[in-house]
């Protein structure tokens, strides 16, 4: 008898249970897959992140193999931004969400899962979670009253706990077994496809959007860099007819600069990708159960988000498993504890915010215009970005106290920028499907 | 894994050949079961690990089994792993139900979308915003611009902007204490008009004002305590005319970050030199004074603050913050349009109820909320100021006077507020506020503030906000939704207004139909978040 099993074993299945074990609970943690090993990411890591990541104590572990850095350079239809997420807006979340600012960074890293994901489990073998790897639950077992109360797996092996939590990510068994229902499904996301190059130099990340196409370049582990591209989903058919042709083909659309060093450079890896990112909230517990993760909410990859939202939901999981098995209060006002700092209007602003980005719209004229207006402005640019990858609330930097003083204080006007130069006509061509084209002109 | 990593397919590549195998087992089974295992195992550990759904395991196998195992397998168990595999490499919106774009459009951008528009003819390039607020209008999701068919009692009779009627309790109107239905104030407009017609005929500089006009600047004066008061036509530009006319470029403004409209755009009317300040937090002005006086000590700095602030509901330690103020050689603000007269003792609003009347460096405020007409005002401790303010606030100068009855009536609101009448209004008013938040609390509501004449219901989402207002319209409960440019992003609400004529019964009642619509709307957005922040 455990006090809480883990059906999944990565982000958040590894951090929940590695808090869980350190509140002296006894946790067994079970994945399907076998460690180190690799799953569908491109495993950005926002300062929030690697805060979590510091928290659970692995931050100097993922840092000795993997490049990190702080500034970040984001550039709008060539309007460029460069910034870093502050310190004191890092601090203010983490007192918000879980009344403690320790351990808090402000660098950012792209850590390959083969690495983070095993440091994470050997961390959690540290603080005394009870791990099986290659162990794939077929069944949850429930009592009459159809609480939870253990795991049977396709071995047949039978475990029961008070507790069962589903960390099992987006395909998540246990929330399917459970039937638990999707909410504010949000179908218009992006497809993605990236690869792993080698001859770029450790650089800060570059994130890069023209019209409806984005793209990033991160240094990661092995001296490789990550290099991915994203758009619409209703583009991705075209897209894949030629996979290789079009990623340097979408490079080349949005940035000639980051285009030419990816040619420069040598593919390590084959092609990854997925158009398979429709956004998602689910219930977060029931009797006997509580979802951590992509398990229970899941958000377009365009802000690289999942793994710092998945340490995020795993901390505040354990925080109110721990208070209900610690015996400090009843399970349903625990976990509604955990439900209310998932479901504040903050995070519906943020839901929200990822949800229309990945739409990915062609960038509109007042978007650009604010992008121009932040220029010169580092606090301003600093909070934006702060805002972007969910550090700071949306209401607090889009205050039409705060927008209309950038406006009326700009150093920077449209003259300064070719985006501005032929707007409208540029706004047309970007909402052509640039694939759709090629693809016609190769069968003609 | 075979191959060098750089040769190995991409994953869409390998499920199409799968599947394209798979669709071929009736003609050849094994041929088949040959094709899927290969393809099955040549699937990135990425793929596998992500797409745990699919059993790959048993794909994999598949070369392995007995001839009639395979058969059945691509009879019973093959279907539900294609039905699980297609939707993975097509777009999620090819399967989700059409959207209806006005809806779409309607809910999604915010004004400031269109703020900064694209074109070089100010005329034309209004169209896109037009066509957003008709989108708005399509889908009953424009909240604005709405009209009364009689006086905004308690209860109203309203139509929309596409005429479309409502009846219903009415939190939309301003007007604490009932002062519009009152009769001695239609009494006071009435001798007003007759002894001196509709038109003040004049800048309040030339000929523009009356006697009427000095008996109700003494009134003001001895209600907030500082005796030098001018008079706006409007609230908003006494906001606006009062910083305007006092900061000059290389001056300093501390602002709320949420004070009203018109002192943020007076702020940046009158310098680049703006800190917008956490809203109430004497600790930043301190902060921030601190770090302008240690580079500045011979241009000024103003410190701007609402006294009720208008769509939180809450106020500042006005005392903490104009001992800051004195500190750093600073003048406070205050801006008191909504609590003076509806609360506080003797209805002197919260300076009262903090003890501050004639402490604090210039009080501003409107009418048109208490005391049932246009108009607005500064008062100040000393003639030079008001002298100066007369002078150099275009919008006092340059603007012609209130009216003649309009002045009444504010001076007869004045007199009345200060009586047992008065008291007993805002003793009227307060019961409904309590039972209002009371019922609103009782059922997870999320009541903003503390108890005053304005009850912020927070909703959030605009996305919901927009729906519920769509709702509520129908349901017998006239409130007003606020969002950007009233609130920021992802804060929007519904501000009740409260008034002494409003029963307890009926704001309990509206109460319980703003819970019923939030409830539909959150169901019709299938929406799983709360309502607090
Ligand atoms: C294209 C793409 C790019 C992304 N890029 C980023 C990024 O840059 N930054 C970022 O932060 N996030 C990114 N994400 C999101 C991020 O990868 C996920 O949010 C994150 O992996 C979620 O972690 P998790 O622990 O909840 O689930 P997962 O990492 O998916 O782990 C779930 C685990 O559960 C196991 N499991 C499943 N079923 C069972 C079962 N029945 N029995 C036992 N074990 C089981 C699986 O084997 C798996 O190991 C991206 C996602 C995509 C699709
Ligand atoms: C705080 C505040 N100040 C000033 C005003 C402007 O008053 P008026 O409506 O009289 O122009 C308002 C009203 O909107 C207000 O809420």
């Amino acid at each position: 008898m455990y006090n809480a099993i883990v059906v999944g074993g990565r982000c958040a299945g590894a951090a929940v249970g590695t808090h869980l074990a350190r509140q002296g609970l006894r946790v067994l943690v079970v994945d399907r897959s076998r460690f180190p090993s690799d799953v569908l990411s491109t495993h950005f890591v926002w300062p929030h992140g690697a805060s979590y990541l510091n928290r659970l104590g692995v931050l100097e572990q993922v840092r000795a193999v993997t490049p990190a850095h702080t500034d970040v350079t984001v550039v709008n239809n060539g309007i460029e931004l460069r910034g870093s997420v502050p310190e004191q807006l890092l601090r203010n979340q983490f007192r918000l969400l879980h009344d403690d600012d320790s351990g808090i960074t402000t660098d950012y890293f792209s850590v390959r899962r083969h690495v983070l994901d095993k440091i994470l489990v050997d961390n959690a073998v540290r603080a005394g979670v009870e791990f099986r790897e290659g162990y794939a639950v077929k069944e949850l077992l429930r009592d009459e009253d159809g609480t939870v109360i253990g795991i049977k797996g396709r071995d047949g092996t039978v475990e029961h706990a008070q507790v069962v939590i589903g960390a099992d990510g987006r395909n998540s068994f246990v929330a399917r077994a459970l039937g638990v229902e999707k909410f504010d499904e949000r179908p218009r996301c992006t497809y993605a496809y990236w690869s792993y190059f080698s001859g770029i130099p450790d650089a800060d990340a570059q994130i890069h959007r023209r019209g409806r196409l984005g793209m990033a370049m991160a240094s990661t582990n092995h001296g490789q860099t990550m290099v991915l591209t994203w758009g619409p989903s209703e583009w991705a058919a075209d897209f894949r007819a030629d996979v290789e042709g079009n990623f340097h083909r979408a490079l080349g659309l949005i940035s000639e600069d980051a285009a030419g060093t990816v040619a420069r450079a040598r593919r390590e890896e084959r092609f990854y990708g997925t158009l398979d990112q429709a956004a998602y909230l689910r219930q977060l517990h029931g009797p006997g159960w509580v979802l951590v993760g992509d398990a229970e909410s899941f958000k377009d990859q365009c802000t690289a988000l999942g793994i710092t939202h998945a340490l995020r939901d795993a901390e505040l999981a354990a925080e109110a498993i721990g208070r209900w098995l610690g015996g400090e209060t009843d399970r349903d006002t625990a976990l509604a504890g955990y439900a209310a700092k998932r479901r504040s209007q903050t995070a519906a602003a943020y839901y929200d915010y990822v949800c229309t980005l990945a739409e990915m719209k062609p960038l509109r004229h007042d978007e650009l215009q604010l992008f121009a207006i932040l220029r010169g402005n580092q606090a301003e640019i600093d909070r934006f970005i702060a805002t972007h990858v969910d550090v700071a609330p949306v209401s607090e930097f889009f205050d039409p106290s705060n927008v209309f003083l950038l406006n009326d204080t700009a150093k920077e006007s449209s003259r300064d920028h070719s985006a501005f130069a032929d707007f409208e006509a540029t706004y047309r061509e970007h909402q052509r499907n640039p694939f759709q084209r090629v693809a016609a002109e190769a069968t003609r | 894994m075979t191959g060098t990593l750089t040769d190995e397919r991409e994953d869409g590549e390998v499920v199409a050949a799968l599947i394209a195998a798979a669709d071929e087992a009736d003609t050849d089974p094994s041929t088949a079961a040959k094709a899927v295992a290969a393809a099955a195992r040549e699937v990135s550990d990425m793929m596998r690990n992500w797409a745990t759904h699919i059993p790959w395991e048993d794909l994999e196998e598949l070369d392995t089994l007995p001839e009639d195992e395979v058969v059945r397998f691509f009879a019973e168990d093959y279907p539900a792993i294609r039905a699980d595999l297609e939707p993975m490499w097509e777009p999620a919106t090819a399967a989700a139900p059409a959207i209806d774009p006005d809806e779409d459009y309607a809910l999604d951008k915010n004004a400031y979308d269109f703020f900064r528009p694209v074109g070089a003819n100010l005329l034309s390039r209004t169209e896109e915003f037009h066509g957003w607020v008709e989108a708005r209008r399509r889908t009953e999701t424009w909240q604005y611009s709405r009209v009364l068919e009689a006086a905004p009692g308690g209860i109203a009779t309203i139509t929309n902007d596409l005429s479309k009627p409502a009846r219903g309790i009415n939190f939309n109107s301003q007007d604490y204490l009932s002062f519009n239905a009152h009769p001695e104030i239609r009494e006071a407009a009435v001798r007003a008009m007759r002894d001196f017609g509709p038109h003040s005929a004049g800048s309040p500089m030339v000929l523009g004002n009356t006697r009427i006009s000095d008996d109700l600047e003494a009134a003001l004066g001895a209600l907030v305590g500082l005796e030098h008061v001018t008079l706006f036509s409007n609230g908003w530009s006494a906001g606006f005319g009062t910083v305007t006319g006092l900061v000059r470029q290389e001056d300093h403004i501390l602002i709320d970050r949420l004070a009203h409209s018109c002192l943020q755009t007076g702020a940046r009317a009158a310098t680049r030199n703006i800190t917008r300040y956490t809203h109430l937090d004497v600790e930043a002005v301190r902060t921030h004074l601190a770090r302008i006086r240690a580079t500045d000590t011979h241009n000024g700095i103003m410190v701007i603050t609402d006294g009720l602030f208008s769509v939180d509901a809450d106020w500042p330690d006005v005392a903490a913050l104009q001992e800051v103020c004195h500190a750093y050689d600073a003048t406070l603000l205050v801006d008191v349009a909504h609590d003076l007269g509806s609360m506080g003792p003797g209805g002197t609003g919260v300076l009262g109820m903090q003890d501050m009347l004639g402490k604090v460096d210039l009080v501003m405020g409107a009418f048109s909320k208490t005391f049932a007409s246009n108009g607005g005002f500064v008062a100040a401790r000393s003639p030079a100021v008001k002298q100066y303010i007369k002078m150099f606030a275009g919008s006092h100068f340059f603007s012609n006077a209130l009216s003649p009855m309009q002045t009444a009536v504010v001076l007869k609101a004045a007199e009345i507020i200060r009586t047992d009448e008065g008291e007993a209004l805002r003793g009227r008013l307060f019961s409904a506020i309590h039972a209002l938040r009371d019922e609103l609390t009782t059922r997870g509501l999320t009541c903003m503030g503390s108890p005053s004449p304005i009850v912020p219901v927070l909703i959030g989402n605009e996305k919901l906000a927009r729906t519920v207002n769509r709702l509520l319209f129908d349901r017998g409960v006239l409130a007003f939704m606020v969002e950007f440019p009233v609130t920021p992003t992802g804060a929007s609400r519904f501000r009740l207004q409260v008034q002494a004529a409003h029963e307890p019964e009926q704001a309990r009642e509206a109460a319980r139909i703003i819970d019923g619509a939030l409830r539909d709307a959150r169901e019709h957005l299938s929406s799983a978040f709360g309502n607090s922040f």
